[in-house]
């Protein structure tokens, strides 16, 4: 009996070392190709967030008709919420085993190109495949010479206007949306659509989300078109150390003394920014993305139809697309989203045939009909020759003044960098995590000059990358 | 004279022990491969730049850089000033209201009991959404509308330097102090009644029972609650990173919401771990500091 109890003990000790220990396991092997026949059965898998809205609930038929083009491949997908996407990824890249797809803005491959965590398809893409995406989104995926992925849409990140009070404010907002306008010319408008009485301000000309990291977009949006499309010129000298940044900054901090933007701005967040231009305590608000006028078209239905989910307190409002205005005499240039499905591998060198077979799963998303519909419930334009066509026979009820202004912007839209290097990128997103984002919230506030924020980046750009290595104008 | 070889006396496992060894061997499991292996892991990867695919030891770098880093000294600044306001604070209300919950009867303690622990139960996200939405720093915004109503105007709660540290301490103040009052409240019952007798003979008023029999009664339990607050207190991240994003000007940066940066947004793991080690070090001389001092005359 002890005898037994013994060996009773010693298997469920062993048997828990055991089911602990094999959920370390690789679980790499098991999707992978095993040899490089191409027409060998293979699993594709891939991480997606709620893209567009019916995004997520298309998933089982996307599946089912990649099977349907690639008989013996299985497109297995996992969807993820926009909050715990980038959580999910970074977790599952630093385990050592990522899905093979991911859609992810451009801006991040460089993080994982760092980590060798990136697949480079260029050498497996076909010329076909190529020839069907704008050069300018697909440039976005690059990084360096390798191509990590393919684009989903080149989005302009624009402002947005109240159509109704731009018209009552004076302002020939159909001439912006065509040509443009400088910030002095910006800086008149948002002045005319402030309303006060009694010095309380029910309404701004003005407000962009900056609370939290969402500064970085605003300075991000508005330098581009101050003569600094990316963080480093041509010779790669970091670019904010230039007179023109310092411009930028003065501009920023003068829009809130004149009154045109709230004192409370760095307090204001995307959702809080966007209540307020339904609600009609903002004339213009930013940043301004396509799919913004579906939004307050939807209010506007809502509130038509009194239907108590209308925002609370909002007011009918035509959402006009407006572009960023030119700063210190420099070309307006537009700051452009691209995102796109990244292929990623495992710790173990994937085969060829299943590298081929991610790169088919990747293109299948990214253009036809999958990129069409989904572009066309974003109200973004579609950059594959092949999802324009399959968007031929879809229809999509856009304002044509705001389509068009959207063209407009993306002929300008800021070109892509992958020859920064991988190094300097990262260096430069940590001047901007720890000195450019903390010191424009104080600006913002009212806490330091814009010399005063200048000087530190300009120091820290100097600790960063050496005194030759920033831009002196 | 021939030896005989003298058979090893073999140990005796009867079915008791063996059971008990099968448990201890679970636990000891669970304990290797979720926390000592994790520490272990964290010490290794200090040395190193941290690669998925292979990375590479790099001595003590991640150390010199993180004590030449002025970051990390402002965060650690933060952090201590965010402890020193927080936890003797939250000591001192949970012990107030525990004290006051104490006369009531059984049903009612547990009543009050549940209701302070309700924070504790629900989503520290959604406390921070409901908490953000009072800061809103707009003039219809909760908190402003009654900072107001005082005369004392209006504030941008979260986006200025000189309310921002204020603004989660204050949030701090008023929420979770549901598991210290729990605490506080068995201790309290386990006081003997002969004590509180014996000093009302002797003519004490409430405060000398509270000064003389109560406090040194919970010596132990304050102990504890600080010792633990502390460590909760600078290991603290989920406010600022939901509140503040450690804005502005990095006022309330915290070595946690550093060490996350650090680890998983610019995949510096090997500056992360050593981070979080350092930080580790910093609470553990801090703990010992407490009970030199404090529990000289605590006895368990």
């Amino acid at each position: 009996m002890k005898k037994k109890m013994r060996v009773l003990a010693t298997v469920f000790a062993l048997s828990m070392a055991l089911t602990t220990l094999s959920a370390c396991g690789s679980k790499d092997d098991a999707k992978s190709s095993n040899a490089d026949d191409p027409n060998a059965k293979d699993t594709i898998t891939a991480l997606l967030p709620p893209v567009s809205a019916n995004f997520q609930s298309n998933f089982d038929q996307m599946a089912k008709d990649f099977n349907a083009k690639y008989p013996n491949l299985t497109l297995k997908i996992e969807p993820a919420s926009w909050e715990d996407m980038t959580q999910k990824l970074d977790t599952q890249v630093n385990a050592g085993s990522p899905p093979d797809i991911a859609f992810i803005g451009s801006d991040g491959i460089s993080k994982y190109v760092d980590s060798g965590m990136v697949m480079d398809i260029s050498d497996t893409v076909t010329d076909e495949m190529i020839k069907d995406y704008d050069p300018a989104p697909l440039e976005y995926m690059k990084n360096g010479k390798g191509l990590y992925g393919f684009p989903a849409y080149m989005e302009a990140h624009a402002i947005g206007g109240n159509k109704e009070f731009m018209e009552k404010a004076g302002i020939d907002y159909k001439k912006v949306q065509k040509e443009g306008w400088t910030f002095d010319e910006f800086r008149e408008a948002i002045k005319k659509g402030v309303v006060s009485e009694n010095g309380k301000t029910s309404r701004y000309g003005f407000v962009f989300a900056t609370a939290g990291v969402t500064s970085k977009d605003y300075l991000g949006i508005l330098v581009k078109s101050a003569g600094m499309p990316a963080a480093f010129n041509k010779d790669l000298k970091y670019a904010y150390t230039s007179k023109n940044f310092l411009e930028v900054l003065k501009d920023i901090r003068v829009m809130i003394e004149d009154g045109s933007m709230p004192k409370e701005l760095s307090s204001i967040d995307a959702g809080k920014r966007w209540n307020m231009f339904l609600t009609g305590q903002t004339m213009i608000t930013g940043k301004g993305l396509a799919g913004f006028e579906r939004s307050a078209k939807l209010n506007n239905e809502k509130l038509q139809n009194k239907d108590a989910s209308a925002v609370k307190g909002s007011i009918p409002v035509d959402y006009v697309v407006l572009p960023v205005p030119a700063f210190a005499g420099a070309q307006a240039q537009a700051s452009v989203a691209v995102d796109g499905y990244v292929t990623f591998r495992g710790t173990k060198e994937p085969t060829a045939a299943h590298k081929a077979n991610v790169v088919k799963a990747a293109n299948f998303l990214s253009s036809g009909a999958n990129a069409a519909t989904t572009n066309n419930e974003l109200f973004v334009a579609q950059i594959t020759e092949s999802s324009r066509k399959a968007a031929e026979s879809m229809t999509v009820d856009r304002d044509a003044d705001n389509k068009a202004a959207v063209e407009a912007m993306l002929k300008t839209a800021v070109p892509a960098r992958p020859d920064i290097p991988t190094d300097l990128g990262a260096k430069a997103i940590k001047l901007e995590d720890e000195v450019i984002v903390p010191k424009l919230q104080a600006l913002i506030a009212g806490e330091i000059t814009p010399e005063k924020m200048y000087d530190a980046v300009k120091s820290a750009a100097v600790q960063a990358f050496g005194d030759d290595g920033v831009v002196k104008d | 004279m021939t030896e005989y070889a003298k058979p090893i006396k073999r140990r005796k496992i009867n079915s008791d022990a063996a059971w008990g060894y099968a448990f201890i061997a679970a636990a000891l499991l669970i304990f290797v491969m979720f926390t000592a292996y994790p520490v272990v892991s964290a010490l290794i990867i200090s040395f190193q730049e941290y690669k998925p695919l292979g990375s590479k030891f790099i001595g003590f770098d991640n150390y010199t850089e993180t004590f030449k880093d002025s970051l990390f000294w402002k965060a650690a600044v933060n952090t201590i000033i965010y402890t020193l306001l927080t936890v003797p604070v939250s000591l001192f209300l949970s012990f107030a209201v525990s004290v006051l919950i104490l006369p009531f009867k059984k049903r009612m303690q547990t009543a009050f009991k549940a209701v302070y622990y309700l924070p504790a139960v629900a989503s520290g996200v959604a406390l921070s959404v409901v908490w953000l939405w009072i800061y809103d720093p707009m003039p219809e915004g909760i908190f402003n509308k009654i900072t107001a109503f005082f005369g004392m105007g209006t504030h941008n709660w979260l986006g200025s330097s000189t309310y921002a540290m204020f603004s989660l301490v204050l949030m701090a103040w008023l929420s979770s102090h549901g598991t210290s009052i729990i605490i506080y409240l068995a201790a309290l019952l386990g006081i003997d009644g002969s004590y509180y007798e014996a000093a009302e003979l002797d003519g004490a008023n409430f405060f000398q029972k509270l000064w003389y029999i109560v406090v040194p009664c919970l010596k132990p339990t304050t102990l504890f609650l600080l010792v633990t607050g502390v460590i909760g207190s600078f290991q603290v991240f989920q406010n600022a990173y939901l509140m503040t994003g450690g804005g502005p000007d990095n006022a309330t940066t915290m070595v946690g919401l550093l060490i996350f940066n650090n680890a998983f947004k610019y995949f510096e793991f090997g500056k992360a771990a050593a981070q979080s080690l350092i930080l580790a070090a910093i609470i553990a001389g801090i703990s010992v500091i407490q009970f030199k001092f404090l529990g000289k005359d605590v006895e368990y």
